[in-house]
């Protein structure tokens, strides 16, 4: 057969041109489409692994940064953390290269169907390793896990996707993060996360200007200069409002603690007050995780915060009307 | 201590076996008559030997300008292809865009190159920074890596397969979108010796992964530019 037509994209979402084919396709599956959302962002982990400095022994190097981690940890949590730096100290290329592969193994696992149980149950376990002795376990035990900086730790947030987006055959009613666990299970998952990060707000350093804007100012270098401008401005905003804007983020985490139990329009309003609350975050305060710097091995909590709130989006009966078959595979409309 | 050269190697070496793997697609599309393609066949056997030529910067050859015109002749290809497929069927994300997003990249890349030096030095890239010390913006690359890396793991998922190069209106895909049947060969059948050697090369997946890993390539490239 001799195909001469060579008009080969993916089908209509609107419009008023045929689309023979998208009539006849299955309803998205949008616990599938979540899944692939959290392996592309460890996707991204992995490229960002393989940055040089990851290879390099020393402060300036992937070791110095898990040391860095240990700083005003208790004896016993610094301990664990030094213990694995200096295992990387000593084999930075054959560690590093391997803390890659597994993160390629994590992404590319869950693409595939057959093996997306095993490589959410595997990211599961990285994450919280990760967490540990990557993250100092997020700066709990220094009391320094604002929100702000990514707090309880960003990785965290990738284990509680991988439980929410378990595979399951069921409806995507009344959001895709209830499909797998049910609906009160992930109102309870949804009330602990915000209701934490609002603790967090204001415990410890939280809300000390002075830690906020050192936060912020300590991130400042290697920007790119429109970064390194937002950044300015809010290391001064912080100087000057900085419990203020710390009270102001818990009241806006237990709005939204509260937001999944109100009607769908106002969850969708309260949903909207998170993304935007924490895009703004991601971007003036967490600086994309650093990496735009060059320095960072993960984009840090802003992304995922933003995955884990559309997870909770209500969904209507129109666009997901029944069940999905997990062994039946449904195109993709958008083909980036 | 940097990144290993062999993972530069390692990389490089990816790119010339998917442009060496598009370059056999592209000659036979070229025996066979089917145009189905050939486009992408064509820029990723461009992207390919260019990003080898990044990664080792002894395997790099011909002028720049030469590359950056190529490019661009592809990223107005692509743009315009998007644009008549938007006309055809209506608002969506069109297959093309992706490649034209691609081949705005590589642009970048030879306007704002990385100067790629490994741990023992030995790897001083030739296209080691701008004189004027212009930079690609570091938002502007992880955007783009963002874009190949969810290319990448979509094209993967993707029951469509072969789609990454012949995209979802090609009859062949459309019976497979819409349940009908497994994906076959958009470029047909078997025809004689060329169709053997067709049937062995052009399989659907394979043309998937050879846009995955140039994805991954570009997307690491990128990073190592911010």
């Amino acid at each position: 057969m001799v195909i001469a037509e060579t008009e080969l994209d993916s089908a209509p979402i609107t419009g008023s041109s045929p689309a023979p084919v998208d009539q006849q396709r299955p309803p998205r599956d949008l616990q599938r489409t979540f899944q692939l959302l959290l392996a592309t962002v460890w996707l991204l982990d992995a490229v960002l692994q393989l940055q040089p400095f990851m290879f390099t022994r020393g402060s300036n190097g992937f070791s110095g940064m898990l040391n860095g981690m240990a700083g005003g940890n208790p004896g016993w949590v610094a301990q664990t953390i030094t213990w694995n730096g200096s295992i990387v100290y000593h084999q930075p290329v054959l560690t590093n290269a391997a803390f890659a592969s597994v993160q390629f193994l994590i992404a590319f696992g869950i693409v595939w169907r057959r093996s997306t149980t095993y490589a959410l149950g595997l990211s599961i376990v990285w994450a919280l390793g990760v967490w540990w002795f990557g993250e100092g376990a997020g700066g709990i035990f220094q009391g320094g896990a604002t929100p702000f900086g990514g707090g309880p730790g960003g990785v965290l947030f990738y284990a509680v996707l991988a439980v929410l987006l378990w595979p399951s055959e069921g409806s995507d009613q009344p959001f895709v993060a209830a499909r797998t666990v049910g609906v009160r299970v992930a109102q309870g998952i949804w009330v602990v996360v915000w209701g934490l990060l609002a603790v967090l707000a204001l415990v410890g350093s939280g809300r000390s200007p002075q830690a906020l804007h050192d936060l912020v100012a300590n991130l400042n270098s290697g920007q790119p200069g429109w970064l390194a401008h937002i950044d300015r401005s809010s290391a001064t905003l912080f100087l000057h409002q900085g419990t203020t804007l710390a009270i102001l983020l818990a009241v806006v985490c237990v709005v939204v603690a509260v937001g999944v139990f109100l009607p769908p329009q106002l969850t969708q309003v309260t949903l909207v007050v998170a993304i935007v609350v924490f895009a703004a975050i991601w971007v003036a305060v967490q600086n994309f995780g650093g990496v735009l710097a060059g320095g960072a091995t993960d984009p840090n909590s802003g992304l995922p915060i933003l995955l884990f709130a559309l997870a909770y989006w209500p969904t209507n009966e129109r666009r997901s009307p029944g069940a999905h078959a997990v062994s039946a595979p449904v195109p993709m409309k958008a083909e980036v | 201590m940097g990144t290993p050269a062999w993972l530069y190697y390692l990389f490089g070496a990816l790119m010339l076996v998917v442009a060496g793997y598009c370059f056999v697609l592209l000659v036979l599309s070229v025996a066979t008559h089917r145009p189905a393609g050939r486009d992408v066949d064509i820029s990723h056997t461009l992207m390919g030997i260019a990003m080898a030529g990044m990664f080792v910067p002894s395997w790099a050859f011909g002028p720049r300008a030469l590359w950056e015109l190529a490019f661009a002749v592809l990223l107005v290809w692509f743009a315009v292809r998007s644009m008549q497929s938007i006309q055809r069927f209506g608002l969506h994300v069109p297959h093309a865009l992706v490649h034209a997003v691609m081949s705005f990249a590589m642009i970048l890349m030879y306007w704002f190159p990385a100067g790629l030096v490994s741990g023992s030095g030995s790897m001083d890239m030739s296209m080691a920074g701008r004189p004027d010390g212009a930079h690609l913006d570091a938002g502007l690359g992880l955007l783009l890596a963002l874009v190949f890396l969810g290319s990448a793991i979509f094209t993967l998922a993707s029951p469509n397969k072969g789609a990454s190069h012949h995209g979802t209106h090609l009859p062949a895909y459309a019976m497979s979108a819409a349940g009908t049947g497994s994906p076959a060969s958009p470029h047909g059948g078997p025809d004689g010796t060329t169709g053997e050697v067709e049937a062995m090369v052009a399989i659907p997946w394979l043309e998937d992964l050879s846009h995955v890993v140039m994805c991954i390539g570009m997307a690491f490239m990128l990073i190592l530019m911010v």
